[in-house]
């Protein structure tokens, strides 16, 4: 009897917890798109944002702009480190001391929160260097930011898929750098690409380290590197916090969402089909 | 000649990678100790007394840190007491109790939360929790420790239910077939054998996820009502983080305000440091168990 009953309210409690779960997430999403369809609008992505206060009618297409630049931009200078150390790693170390503190760098700024990368960047950059609140200081920030998050992703697929290819290509006589160009590149491209999206992605909806580097409330898309520029997470977070406008504040949350769901969706989908194959 | 070139180019990269990699480490960790010198030396220990509170701007200025910290630690065990609940159970209950297909679609499903950015948790949370606290609950504005709490929990539900769900695989394969050729049911075997076997897993991933709690700014900010009083749980409070994104932009440079905020991440650190180390440990130890 007593065993009866504890695997009834095993199974009972189980269930309702699970169940709280797949709803508050089912919940995330829903409240979102379901709140966020009413004001989108194809005005609503290409206006640029007007009124009183700013940001209480047209659009958000600045701000889009600016945080498809500030991906673009962080991506490629994080993807870069972040990669290359992640090759230094596999292929290079040689267990030596650099190697332990690369990989201990590596380890440490994963674990680093993101606001650090701003205040950071924000006293050492703008204070220091004399840099300008701009794109390429925001870029700088949020490239350090997913340089870990690319680092150990890219280390990961490099080891599984890598080191056959590296061992093969070496006792045929080929240099490393040879074998890394012609096969393990090209062989690993597609998951090291979706890697760096995902970083991007990552990147994209980050405000803690735009916040005094360079997103300002409203700005042109930006035309150089130096521009102030406007980011859909730090549009959001300022129409919310001011009370501007909830109804644009959900369209800003809809875009963002949608924007960063579609490419992490593709991503999956890609690691997916290769992974059949 | 031009392979050679080429070669060279190619190496000359990967090491200016791994090296600008470690110096910026090195630069952030230079950094954050050279700016919170001075607090250092003029403050010293007045920073973490109880009584000391955080009048930053005031006549008299008073840096007290404590009720920050205080707040950090309350709201990321919160955050990771209900993410360990419901996730742990919700791991069980999609790997036992639904079909295969229908629970790796919604394992999909719900890491797609872990990509939704801070920002909209913070919305969401703003919108929905704490509008519902202040109408049912008749508090003056419904941000609370609760509500941040709740709402880094439901950010960290996806790696705790990742992580959960890995282990009770592995434990699965390992003990179920035995235990219930014995007779026992699966819910015995759940509970007595399985989560026990898994428990040293879950605790390492329920560090990582503490160490990810701790460091979350913007969610935590937005929710939490950010007054500099010591956490009480249905009472504004501030976390370190909030604090550092909150004031960071109002000070001048080379003050002794901002010298107090680099501490206060210096101090975000060591626990974070602390917290990572503990579960780096664990899991290196359940790595040589398990061979």
């Amino acid at each position: 009897m007593r065993t009866k009953l504890q695997k009834f309210f095993t199974r009972l409690i189980l269930s309702i917890l699970g169940l709280c779960v797949i709803a508050v997430t089912l919940f995330l999403f829903l409240y979102v798109f379901w709140k966020g369809k009413k004001v989108f609008s194809l005005s609503f992505l290409l206006d640029k944002p007007a009124g009183v206060p700013l940001g209480t009618a047209g659009g958000i297409y600045p701000a889009l702009m600016g945080s498809i630049y500030l991906g673009a931009l962080s991506a490629l200078i994080g993807g870069i480190l972040g990669i290359g150390a992640a090759i230094y790693l596999v292929f290079y170390s040689t267990g030596k001391r650099f190697s332990g503190l690369v990989n201990m760098a590596i380890t440490g700024l994963s674990g680093i929160p993101s606001i650090l990368f701003g205040l950071v960047g924000y006293t050492l950059l703008i204070y220091r260097f004399g840099l300008s609140r701009s794109l390429l200081c925001s870029s700088l920030c949020v490239a350090a930011m997913i340089i870990p998050f690319v680092a150990i992703r890219a280390k990961k697929i490099l080891d599984e898929k890598g080191r056959e290819y590296m061992k093969t290509s070496l006792s045929l006589g080929l240099s490393r750098e040879y074998a890394l160009r012609k096969m393990i590149l090209p062989a690993c491209f597609v998951e090291l690409l979706g890697t760096v999206a995902l970083g991007m992605a990552y990147g994209m909806g980050a405000v803690a380290p735009i916040l005094y580097t360079g997103a300002v409330m409203q700005a042109d898309v930006p035309h150089s590197l130096s521009d102030p520029f406007m980011s859909l997470p730090y549009h959001l977070y300022i129409l919310v916090n001011n009370g501007f406008s909830l109804d644009y504040a959900y369209g800003t949350a809809f875009v963002l969402m949608l924007f960063l769901l579609i490419i992490q969706l593709i991503c999956k989908f890609i690691t997916y089909l290769r992974k059949d194959n | 000649m031009f392979k050679k070139l080429s070669d060279k180019f190619s190496k000359g990269i990967i090491y200016l990678a791994a090296f600008l990699v470690t110096a910026l480490m090195a630069v952030m960790l230079i950094h954050i100790v050279k700016e919170s010198i001075p607090a250092f030396s003029q403050l010293g220990i007045k920073m973490v007394l109880p009584s000391t509170e955080w009048h930053p701007v005031s006549q008299k200025p008073q840096y007290g840190l404590l009720p920050a910290i205080a707040g950090t630690l309350y709201v990321s065990a919160i955050a990771v007491v209900l993410a360990l609940i419901f996730g742990v159970a919700c791991a069980c209950f999609l790997d036992y109790y639904l079909p295969k297909k229908m629970a790796s679609v919604f394992l999909a499903f719900i890491d797609l939360v872990a990509g939704i950015p801070s920002v909209i948790f913070g919305f969401i949370g703003l919108t929905v929790l704490v509008k519902t606290f202040a109408t049912h609950l008749h508090m003056a504005a419904g941000q609370c420790i609760l509500a941040a709490g709740i709402v880094l929990g439901i950010m960290l539900l996806p790696f705790v239910i990742s992580t959960c769900h890995e282990s009770l695989q592995t434990a699965r394969k390992t003990y179920e077939f035995s235990a219930i050729t014995l007779g026992f049911s699966r819910e015995f075997t759940l509970l007595h054998f399985i989560l026990p076997a898994i428990r040293p897993g879950i605790i390492a991933g329920a560090m990582m996820a503490f160490g990810r709690a701790l460091g979350e700014t913007m969610a935590v900010m937005m929710v939490i009502g950010n007054s500099p009083i010591y956490p009480k749980l249905l009472g504004r409070g501030q976390t370190l983080p909030a604090l550092t994104a909150l004031e960071m932009g109002s000070i001048e440079y080379g003050s002794l305000h901002l010298s107090v905020l680099y501490v206060a991440n210096a101090v975000l650190l060591v626990i974070l440091f602390i917290v990572l180390g503990i579960s780096y440990l664990l899991k290196r130890r359940l790595a040589t168990h398990e061979n």
